[in-house]
């Protein structure tokens, strides 16, 4: 994350000064100009929020938005588009290099991955030692070697204490993910897991992607058919359906708290080893250079950005004050604090790889 | 909010407004041809459960300015619209049950551009709520497939259920039935389908009814005689819904079994083809759906699940939680699957043809007839959805003043081929000649039947299909077969006849007979093949 912040400032100031030099031809409130972004499913509550679009109106934009999976972008027709802005850096790098762009793409926000689970079940995996619980302000976490050994050995439910007295939990444990061909947080949780079976080392090459595949694999079988994009598994699990372990974003929850939005008996379960989602936006024509810019620079927008439960890389302390006065669930406003070790994410070449391999390949 | 009470208000004169529907049921292929795109009008394939949501999509449209234009068809047809390519610039978006089958398509990637769940409802098994003590069932919350499987192999129960290789509610049942008898942890694999497949016979015996659709099985479930059913397989809300009009002793008690649910989440799904008016309208109008006051109003009008937190299930929708089973993973395990229901676990079929060779028929006709027939022998088929299926009876009744001819054919267990080729030899000697005889033809059809029944003294799904391009000329009047089709005896009456109307066919004829049968009338006007493939679904 340092890394990208540091290309990014030197990008911010040069951005900056063109965008200063447009805004003082623009007359305010004038004209506004309208923007097209094709977005990941995650961000599409931010962009339809009234004052996300009173803002951007402000600034002299009106965005439009059209959202998929963020894996589907490099190779979706992006004609008429001002804008890409999938959930992650490799689609971000793929579409760059599809379209010839040589311009530094700019990540406005990121967002950990984290598991939800309806209470029950949290507590059944804290009762195997396979998460912590969390305690006032510090989050639950889960375990993910301890996890990856009872996928490995097929573990079912059923044998965990507790488990046994609801009908729900039963058959493997395993998480339900978004299929990783189409969408950033199933290949990022690949990326996870890689690099954890690989010793905590970055898979870099064909020796490691040997080591770490059959349990990628595996964890990809057991789910069967998987959704295409973020949305889905969410939205399955706050109807009440679905596996009782789903990888999300941390922003989908978020969202909804800083909405005061109640969830119910939802339990956020930190990975003790995450990946985040480097929120990545793709200018593709001036406008949506602008538009990417105001997204990482516009006071109001970080605002409304962590609003919507993601973490503005140039505002640490906005996450936090978003859920300010919200206590259940419990976030970790602060990752490294609370001991949440950041797993890197492989090369985009290796990260195909890697989900070829998931997939049997 | 208030916009949403006014709304409410203005609900019933907006409903004359907001759908339509192009097609009534589906059919395979080629579909109807819907408009042009216009703007504001989103052109929807779709699943015909959705036909419920007329009234939501008639407040969207006065909140959205977007009129949803519907084309009905089964949900893995829809996907193979979709997948092949015949979608694309038709259509705008599509919205089924479910978009599993369609996603283990590898054809189909990237046909989509954007997935919208819109509600839940898991499938689900409806019992006769008067049939529970009987069972010992308690009040059904505690049931498991195991049970409802045991007591169809003893007798005791009796169901409806869709066709799995066409409608989502009964491929997700026969994926959760497989999951459940099969004890699978995680997805199903072939060698978990293969383990569960002798409990799986033992609960198809039970199933008295099949059907492509289904608006067809709950109608079906009322009609009184031998063939009513103690139950019903299908989704939750459909079975919910049902008991809103049904009379007391129809009731049905809604199990969700205790060993894992399939659930249906409704992605409404933008076609990646769709312009660029379209794409903004299908924005609009998918987030108006997901707004509180539609969710709310979509669940108390369906009684399907709501898909934001801030929003409860409407009054009567169980909220206690149930397993929810995975989908298979690949085509091949789900492909698999299907064709071992129709080939090898599903009871048997008898299935008798009675087809009109008058002199009218004569030429075009008569190679449509010729064409759609030998579309059933034919091999590729992977999930079995059109050809003659291995066990299955099949007789081909030839008439034109008289019945010309009557030639049964057995498709063994194994190795089908020389059988599926005599029958297409057989149909492509078909000749055109003579009056139309339909009341005479269709009462030896029942005689044969009766015959064939007696001989084989076994139970197999049995039921004629009637293709005529004309009027009954010749042979018994309708008054006459009807007083002999009363006097016939409980378990012939049972029989049910789906008349295709093709040519000059008198539909009033066609639809009266499909009446007094329980069966159902098909238009294959537009094309012959498709009713002829549509009808396998209720045989």
């Amino acid at each position: 994350m340092r890394r990208v912040i540091s290309v990014l400032v030197a990008v911010l100031l040069l951005c900056g000064v063109g965008y200063a030099v447009i805004r003082s031809i623009d007359p305010p409130g004038v004209t506004t100009a309208q923007v097209r972004v094709l977005i990941g499913s995650e961000k599409a509550e931010f962009f339809n929020d009234p004052e996300v679009i009173e803002e951007f109106k402000a600034k002299g934009f009106e965005v439009k938005q059209q959202t998929t999976g963020s894996w589907t972008m490099p190779t979706a027709n992006l004609d008429g588009l001002d804008l890409a802005f999938p959930a992650s850096r490799g689609p971000a790098e793929d579409i760059k290099k599809n379209k010839g762009i040589t311009a530094e793409a700019v990540t406005p926000f990121y967002s950990p991955l984290v598991v939800i689970a309806h209470k029950n079940a949290a507590d059944a995996l804290a009762n195997a030692n396979l998460a912590t619980k969390g305690t006032g302000p510090v989050p639950w976490k889960l375990q993910m070697q301890p996890y990856l050994d009872k996928v490995r050995t097929d573990t079912k439910w059923t044998s965990l204490q507790g488990a046994a007295a609801t009908g729900e939990l039963a058959g493997d444990i395993y998480l339900t993910t978004t299929d990783p061909t189409t969408s950033s947080s199933g290949a990022l949780h690949l990326a996870a897991v890689s690099y954890l079976e690989n010793g905590e080392r970055v898979v870099a090459d064909d020796a490691a992607l040997a080591k770490v595949g059959p349990l990628l694999k595996k964890l990809t079988d057991k789910q069967g058919d998987q959704k295409t994009s973020s949305d889905g598994p969410f939205k399955d699990f706050l109807s009440g359906v679905g596996n009782p372990l789903v990888l999300v974003y941390e922003s989908q929850v978020a969202s909804l708290v800083a909405h005061g939005v109640s969830t119910g008996d939802l339990v956020v379960l930190y990975p003790d080893t995450t990946v985040s989602s480097d929120h990545t936006a793709v200018g593709l024509t001036a406008n949506g250079r602008q538009v990417a810019d105001l997204l990482k620079d516009d006071p109001r927008l970080r605002e409304l950005e962590a609003k919507h439960g993601f973490r503005p890389q140039a505002d640490p302390a906005a996450f936090g004050k978003a859920l300010a006065g919200h206590s259940d669930p419990t976030f970790a406003t602060e990752l490294s604090a609370a001991g949440i070790k950041q797993a890197p994410v492989a090369s985009v070449a290796m990260l195909g790889k890697l989900v070829d391999a998931a997939k049997g390949k | 909010m208030r916009t949403t009470s006014v709304l409410r208000r203005l609900a019933p004169a907006l409903l004359v407004l907001a759908l339509a529907a192009t097609a009534c049921t589906s059919e395979p292929s080629p579909a109807p041809q819907p408009d042009p795109p216009k703007d504001g009008v989103l052109r929807v394939l779709a699943g015909s459960e959705l036909q419920d949501m007329a009234p939501v999509l008639a407040e969207a449209k006065k909140a959205t300015g977007v009129t949803v234009q519907f084309t009905w068809t089964g949900s893995l047809d829809g996907a193979d619209t979709v997948a092949s390519g015949q979608a694309d610039g038709k259509y705008d978006a599509v919205w089924f049950p479910s978009n599993h089958y369609l996603r283990l398509d590898p054809a189909a990637q990237g046909k989509l551009l954007s997935e919208t769940p819109v509600m839940t409802t898991p499938v689900a098994v409806g019992v006769r709520s008067v049939m529970l003590n009987e069972m010992g069932w308690g009040d059904g919350s505690q049931v498991t497939w195991g049970q409802l499987g045991d007591a169809a192999a003893a007798g005791r129960l009796s169901y409806g259920m869709a066709d799995p290789s066409r409608s989502n509610s009964g491929f997700s049942a026969l994926v959760a039935l497989a999951s459940a008898f099969s004890g699978a942890g995680a997805a199903l694999t072939d060698a978990d389908v293969t383990k569960a497949a002798p409990q799986l016979k033992r609960f198809f015996e039970g199933q008295k009814l099949t059907s492509g659709s289904s608006g067809w099985l709950a109608e079906a479930y009322q009609r009184p005689g031998q063939s009513r059913v103690g139950a019903l397989v299908n989704y939750e809300s459909v079975l919910l819904s049902m008991n809103r009009t049904l009379p007391a002793d129809d009731r049905l008690t809604v199990i969700r079994p205790q060993d894992g649910v399939i659930s249906a989440d409704y992605p409404f799904s933008l076609l990646a083809s769709a312009g660029q008016p379209a794409q903004d309208s299908f924005q609009r109008l998918a987030k108006y759906l997901t707004t509180a006051g539609a969710q709310q109003r979509i669940s108390e009008t369906t009684l399907r699940r709501p898909v934001t937190p801030n929003v409860a299930p409407a009054a009567g929708v169980p909220t206690d939680r149930r397993r929810e089973l995975p989908f298979p993973g690949t085509r091949a395990v789900a492909d698999g699957l299907l064709s071992s229901y129709q080939n090898d676990l599903r009871r048997p079929s008898r299935t008798v043809y009675v087809l009109d060779t008058s002199g009218s028929m004569k030429g075009p006709r008569l190679e449509a007839l010729k064409t759609a027939m030998a579309r059933l022998t034919g091999q590729q088929d992977p999930r079995g959805v059109r050809r003659f299926r291995e066990r299955e009876e099949v007789t081909l009744v030839e008439f034109a003043s008289k019945v010309k001819s009557e030639r049964t054919y057995a498709v063994p267990e194994t190795s089908p081929a020389t059988e599926l080729a005599r029958i297409e030899a057989d149909v492509r000697a078909l000749q055109a000649d003579g009056g139309t005889a339909v009341y005479s033809s269709l009462r030896e059809a029942y005689e044969l039947v009766a015959r064939q029944q007696a001989a084989a003294g076994d139970d197999r799904f049995t039921s004629i299909v009637l293709m005529t391009d004309g009027e009954s000329n010749e042979g018994l009047k309708e008054g006459e077969f009807r007083s002999w089709f009363g006097a016939l005896p409980e378990r012939q009456r049972a029989v049910p006849v789906f008349p295709i109307q093709f040519g000059d066919a008198a539909k009033a004829q066609l639809s009266g007979i499909a009446e007094l049968t329980g069966g159902k009338l098909f238009d294959g006007t537009s094309s012959l093949d498709g009713a002829f493939e549509e009808i396998r679904g209720y045989q």
